[in-house]
Formats: C-alpha cells, structure tokens, sequence
C-alpha cells in the first residue's frame, strides 16, 4: 500500500468518528471567520475539498458536496461582480481594473455611481469577502458530506429529547433533500412540465414534503424503540433544566455574535461563549440524572480522529493567536 | 394482551377542527390475545395504517388528531402516551426499513431499541444470541445494512423491534416492496415468532394471498370508523379486498371456505370443473425495439446487453427479484435514464434523443413513489390540472380515479390521501394521456383486489388501442390477470420471456395462487374458472 493511500485510508470517513468533522468543520469556519488573509481563505477552500476527497465515501450524503461547492463559487462570484458594479472608493491613482463609471441622476440631487475605476486593494477586499463566505460554507459542507448522520444521530443526547429530535431532523435535511431533488426532478418530467412559478412548485413541493416525511418517519422509528424515554423528573428539575437551556443558548450565540462582529474584545466574548457552555453541561446533566440508557458499543476514537483534532485546534490556534498580534 | 374500549380517533387540522364528521375509528371494541397471528385488512385508504399506529403512539403522536377510549396493552391503559412509553411492549415495523433504520450495521441497528430502553450489556447479548438465530441474521450481524437484500432488511427491523423482549409485534406492509422469495421468508419468520414464540402478531398487508392460510384471525378496518374481527372464512364478505381462495371458494360454493392452499386443493380436486383457456393477445407491430441496451453504474452492470422488443395491443409483464434491473430498465426506455451502449428505438423515436415535452406525447411512465408527481394542494387542483395538460374532456381524470379508487371528497390534500390512493391519482394521471407507450413500476403496491381488478380492466381498454403496455411488478396475482407476456430480469439478464399461463402456472417458482390450488395446466387465474 503506498503511503498516499494509506493516509487516505487513515481518515476514511467510515473509519473516522463523525464527531470529529463537525469538529473540524466548526473550527475552520471560525477560523475563516477570524482571518483576513486571502491565501489562508483559499487554502481553506482547496483543503476542505481535498480532504472531502479523500476521506468521503459512497454514501448518498458524501454526494452534498457538489452542492456546497456550487453554491461557494455563486457566492465569491456574486460578492466580486457586486463590488465593481457598485463601486464607491473612486481609486484614482492606484487604479487597476479601469472601467468607465456610470452616474444616474435619481432626484432630489443624488447621484448614484456604478462601476468606475477600482484599486488593487479593493479588489482584493471583494475575493477575501467572497472567500471567507465560501470557506464557511465549503466547512460545513465538508462535515456535512463526511459524517454520517445517522451515527450523529445517535449520539445525541436523549436526555433533550425535544430538542434532539428537532437536531435529528434537521442533520438529516440536508442529505435528504439533495437526495431526493435528483429523484423528484427526474419524476417531473414525467407528467409534464407547466410554466412559471408552478414548474417550480413542482419540483420545491415534492422535495420538501419527501424530505420532512423522511426525516419524521426517521424520528417515529426511534420514537418507537424507546428514544427519549427517561425516569420521571420533578416539575422543579424540569423548570431548573428549561431555563438553565435556555440561558446556555443565549449566552453561546451572543458570544459567537459578539465575537464576529468586534474581535478586539475577544476575552470577554470568549468568556461568555465559555459560560454559555458550562451552562449547557449542567443542563444536560440535570436531564439525564433520571436516564436509562446504555451503550453496546460505543464509536471509538481512532488516529484519524487525532489527526483531524490536531489539525483543526492547530489552525484554529494559530488564527486566534493572529487575530489578537493584529 | 391488546384490548380496546370505546377507542375512537380522529384526524385534526392544525387549527384543532375535525377533519371529518365520522372519526377515523368510531368507538372500536376488541381484544387480541397473546400469541395470536392477526391479518389486518381492509379496502384501500380505508386506515389501517393508522389503526396499527394508534397501538403504540405513534398516532395522534405523529400524525396529528384527537384520541379517547382505552387502550390496554398487557393490562395497562397507555391511551395518550407517548411512543416511547409502549417502547418496551410493543414493536413497530414499517414498510420501508432502510427509511426507519438509525445505524449502518446490522449489530448496532438491533441494539438500538435495547440501548435506549437500558438493558443492561449481558442482557443485550443474550437477547441478541436468541433473536438472531430465529430471524435467520446470525451471520448478518456485522454486514453494512445497506448490503442487504430488501427481505433481510426486513428480518433486521423486524429483529431491531423485538430486541428487549417486547411481546406484540405491529407490522405495517412490510412486503409489499420485497419480491417473491424475501417476502415469504419474512412470513415464515413471522408465522414462527406467534407461534412458537407467543409473539402477538399484527400484519397490515395488500396481498392477503400468501398470509390468508397462516393466520389465526383477519382484522378488517372498514373504512367507516368501524373494525371487525373474526375467523379468516368469515371476513371476507366485502370482495374489494378478498384473495384469489376465498374468490374460488365462494364462486364454487365451497362451505367451509377454505383458507390454505391444501384444503383447498382438496376440495377442487373432489368436483368436476369446467374451465376456459385465458384470452391472451396477439402482438401487433413492434413499437419499442432494445438494441444491446446495457446500463452500467461505475462498476456494477444493472442490465446486461438485452435485446427486446415491445409489441402493440400486448401487456408485457416484468418480474424478477429486488434489484434485478427492472426499474433500471423502465428508465432506460422511458428515456431520461441511464444508457451505457446499445439504443433504445420506438416506432416514434428515440426516446433518448428527445425533448422532455415530446416525450411525454409517445410516453407515460408511473415510478415506484408515485407520489412525486403530485405537487398540488388539493385532490381537484390535481384532477383540473391533469384535464389541462393531457388536453381532455373536464371530469376525464376525475372518472378515472373514481374507478380506481372510488369516491374521494376532492378538497383533500394529496399528501393526506393513503398510498394506495396516491399511485391511483398518478396511475389516472398517467393513463388519460393516451400516450403510446405506457411504461409502470410496481403499479399495485397500496391497491386493494377491486383497485387491481379496475386497473386491469383499464390497461386491458388501453391496449386494444395499439398501444404496447410494460408493468415492472412482484405481483404475481395481478401479472396473471392482466399480461399477454411474462419477461423475468435476473441479476440484470434476461432469463425468461414467455406466455403467462406457462410461467405463472402451477409448479413454477412464480406460480399463482389459482395455479397452486388447481394444478390444472394453463389455469391461472379465477377468471378462468366457469363452474
């Protein structure tokens, strides 16, 4: 076996635990988010797609990917062709791309200036907007084509059970809608296409009812064999868990908001996504006192697992440590 | 074990209103002991989903409504609770496995409903070395489910639902999607799990055929709320949905009637009968011609060069096991699939080469999930919308449904329509278009006997026109009342091409049931029978 090989086989998406792509998935978007490098943003790209082709395997969801990708380049070529079009810096010494600019006189003496000539600089700006985008979205599709969602799905805490139900439909979505907007498309064009806003009817309604009755039929299964069912909970434990979820959510998504939008107080956001965190252990803590449930077997953390933990915490690191030098 | 008192449900809409004036079940009164093998029946759409679904929660949990009354299970009333709570009594098994399966393996898929319910890991163990064996998965345990052929995914929901020792078993459909072989294994392992294991066991099924001789009681859900249970003999008054033994039996007068296949033999075999050769039609001009089709995806050959030819005013029937290539087939001719070498010519085209528009005048194809089609949001949107496109008189489709399926208040959704009357919406927006070629996958799967009888009566009509006709199908009780010519896939090749009344009759692997009981020579369905 030659070495490429081997490594590939290493990361293997059935010999990896799902887990650890959503790891890395996270941390690369985060990552992407936190730099303003266009050459890392790129690398990211390049490398999110490399790994997914390696690792993937020939499972329906490994399919998703064509999708991200897709959407990706709409996304770097959007935010590009919208910045020369509304071009409002007016380089004049330092122009690079020289296109001649367009006033339209709406009234009320304003002008609105369209295309023009634009600086390196701000081109650059534009691809690193774009990039950043399509990093994220290449992240998380790459976690979403290479781990398994069903083996997500069960591993997912039972002891929020509203909540994880929700969590099993929505992972499952977006496999099953990929995989049965091919199939519906296909059957369409069987009855006959009409025009207009009705032909998309056609395919968006059969899709999406085929995906929600999937993912319910999904959560009825394992609503039948027992998913969910834990001891009975005082009405105070059950008050005390409610709220204490409810303070874990706000406080992760003020802290990630927080963190995007100033990076220059980072401790701070840091510490409220910490607590937010704390938060959310204690609350599955509390709802899982009174849980029953067993593991047969349980997935088990292999090399590949480490290299893509390294890999991620690494970079991750690196852009935090980045971000504060500048 | 199971007993119902006054137990009524009823479909809500989202605004907590009544759906319909008659509850779905209408204060149903009955008890199911243990150990006990019932055969749920009933006309299509007439809800016997949802009644297997009111037994363990799943209904009104998951599908919306209101229900009262008493359920008892095991002596317990658990009328209102949640699906999790009947978890550890009852077992639940649906008609599409690989949809309700959580994991990849067969292990970690059977252990799932033992891992949520607590067992403990010896007792797991335990209950893995017994069940396995019974369901015929021992040396399946460690196989990707997705390996699996349709009758052992089957066995493994089956042995995922009575991991930690449940005693009632509900089974909604589980065949109707499995060929010949895996369905049978799968009854033979249920007739042994209620009898030898005094399992409980419910089984929804369409075609009643194969199961009528195994079962203790038949269950019928009317369609009216109401719900009746008897011997199998009694139950069959209302033809809609009685199998081809109970049909000869009450055509020859039998009394007892006979429910398995032996008696039965016996008794025919006492009376002396008249019986007439079956119609078959003759092949007009050929209209669809495959010329070394092969399809090939990445490394697996589905269909192997074929060479064929479809004739006008014929039924061609195509049977063969899960994954034999017929549905492979069906696309290839329709056009829009795959074709690796070879051509697929009609006496109107290629089809291959041509617009999706101009297809659709030489072609109607039916696939296996009908339900794709439909994207309207009500039944007459649907009906009005069909009229238009096929360019025919208003009210045509509507009529043709109502043959099929019978009268349907038509301000329904189509997605609240039962499966069976889904694929008679498409099946009858399909076939007013009068196309040339008429191509259907698995068109029977949800139809009761009447729906099959109706449908049958309709291809038969469509035929006499010149038009050729291609049904991919496992039911070999439909094929024998309607094809003029068998085709049999296995493993991608063609092995067999030939008359029904050789292929279907008594002493073939594709026998059927009029065939088994008679063992006449070129006898194979009731029609046939005079006296």
């Amino acid at each position: 076996m030659s070495v490429t090989s081997q490594k590939a086989h290493l990361l293997r998406a059935n010999k990896t635990n799902p887990a650890s792509w959503w790891i890395a998935g996270i941390s690369l978007s985060l990552v992407s988010s936190l730099t303003g490098n266009l050459l890392v943003l790129i690398s990211i790209c390049i490398g999110t797609m490399l790994t997914v082709f390696l690792a993937r395997d020939e499972s329906p969801w490994a399919r998703s990917i064509g999708f991200y990708l897709k959407l990706a380049t709409i996304v770097v070529f959007l935010r590009v062709v919208f910045r020369i079009i509304f071009n409002l810096g007016t380089a004049t010494s330092d122009a690079f791309l020289l296109l001649p600019s367009l006033e339209f006189d709406v009234g009320f003496g304003n002008t609105i200036h369209l295309f023009g000539p634009m600086s390196e600089l701000s081109l650059v700006a534009a691809f690193t907007d774009g990039f950043r985008l399509a990093a994220i979205i290449l992240s998380v599709g790459m976690a979403n084509s290479l781990a398994n969602p069903r083996k997500i799905l069960k591993a997912t805490p039972g002891a929020l059970y509203e909540i994880a139900t929700a969590i099993s439909i929505a992972i499952n979505l977006a496999p099953q809608l990929i995989s049965s907007l091919n199939r519906v498309r296909r059957a369409r064009s069987l009855r006959g296409r009409s025009k207009g806003i009705r032909s998309l009817a056609g395919i968006v309604i059969p899709v999406l009812e085929d995906t929600i009755e999937q993912s319910m039929a999904l959560a009825a299964s394992m609503s039948a064999r027992g998913f969910g069912r834990r001891g009975k909970r005082t009405a105070l434990q059950i008050l005390i868990a409610r709220l204490l979820g409810f303070l874990a959510v706000c406080l992760c998504v003020t802290g990630v908001v927080l963190l995007l939008i100033s990076p220059d107080q980072q401790f701070i956001d840091l510490a409220i996504v910490f607590l937010g965190l704390v938060a959310a252990a204690f609350t599955i803590r509390i709802s899982s006192t009174k849980a029953t449930r067993t593991r047969f077997r349980t997935e088990p953390w292999r090399l590949g697992d480490l290299v893509v933990f390294a890999v991620s915490i690494t970079l991750l690191l690196l852009a935090f440590g980045g971000a504060f030098a500048a | 074990m199971i007993e119902l008192r006054d137990l009524t449900f009823s479909y809500t809409n989202p605004d907590g209103s009544l759906v319909s004036e008659t509850p779905q079940l209408n204060r149903v009164n009955l008890k199911i002991t243990k150990g006990e093998f019932v055969l749920v029946c009933g006309p299509t759409g007439s809800g016997k989903s949802t009644f297997l679904k009111t037994l363990n929660g799943l209904a009104p949990s998951f599908t919306g409504g209101v229900i009262t009354g008493e359920l008892l299970i095991d002596g317990l009333n658990l009328i209102g609770s949640e699906p999790h709570e009947f978890a550890h009594l009852v077992g639940y098994v649906n008609q599409q496995p690989e949809g309700a399966f959580v994991a990849d393996t067969v292990i970690d898929e059977i252990v799932y409903g033992a891992e949520q319910l607590g067992l403990s890991i010896p007792a797991i163990k335990q209950s893995i070395d017994e069940i396995a064996p019974l369901l015929d998965i021992a040396e399946l345990l460690e196989r990707p489910l997705v390996t699996l052929s349709g009758g052992q995914q089957q066995r493994v929901a089956i042995a995922a639902a009575l991991i930690a020792g449940q005693k009632i078993l509900l089974l909604d459909e589980p065949t109707s999607a499995l060929d010949h072989e895996g369905a049978n294994e799968v009854l033979r392992v249920l007739r042994n799990l209620a009898h030898d294991r005094g399992v409980t066991v419910l089984l929804a099924e369409h075609r009643i055929s194969r199961v009528i001789g195994a079962v203790d009681s038949v269950l019928v859900v009317h369609g009216d709320g109401s719900i009746t249970k008897g011997a199998p003999q009694s139950q069959f008054n209302d033809n809609r949905f009685a199998p081809p033994i109970i049909e000869l039996g009450l055509k020859l007068g039998w009394n007892p009637l006979p429910t398995n296949n032996s008696e039965a033999t016996k008794l025919w075999q006492s009376g002396k009968h008249s019986i007439e050769a079956k119609k078959l039609a003759p092949a007009s001009k050929e209209v669809v011609t495959l010329q070394d089709l092969k399809v090939s995806f990445g490394t697996v050959t589905a269909l192997e060069e074929t060479n064929l030819c479809l004739f006008g005013n014929q039924i061609t029937a195509l049977m063969g096991e899960n994954g034999s290539g017929k549905t492979t087939l069906c696309w290839a001719i329709q056009g829009s699939g795959t074709i690796t070498s070879g051509k697929v010519t009609t006496s109107f085209g290629d089809t291959s080469s041509m617009a999706a528009e101009n297809r659709l005048d030489v072609l109607a194809m039916v696939p296996q999930r009908a339900a794709d089609l439909l994207f309207l949001n009500s039944l007459s949107a649907e009906l009005t919308e069909s009229d238009r496109f096929a360019n025919v008189k208003p009210g045509s489709t509507a009529s043709l449904f109502q043959k099929l399926a019978g009268r349907i208040d038509t301000a329904i959704h189509p997605r609240d329509l039962s499966a069976g009357q889904q694929l008679a919406l498409v099946l009858a927006i399909q076939l007013v278009k009068d196309a040339k070629v008429l191509i259907l996958d698995e068109p029977t799967r949800g139809l009761d006997y009447a729906a099959k009888r109706a449908l049958a009566r309709q291809l038969n009509s469509i035929r006499a026109t010149d038009r050729a006709v291609l049904i991919a199908t496992h039911d070999i009780e439909f094929v024998a009342m309607v094809a003029d010519r068998v085709l049999v896939l296995e493993k991608g090749r063609l092995v067999q091409d030939g008359l029904p009344t050789d292929l279907l009759s008594s002493g073939n692997p594709l026998a059927s049931q009029i065939a088994e009981i008679t063992r006449e020579p070129a006898l194979i369905t009731i029609e046939q029978v005079l006296s």
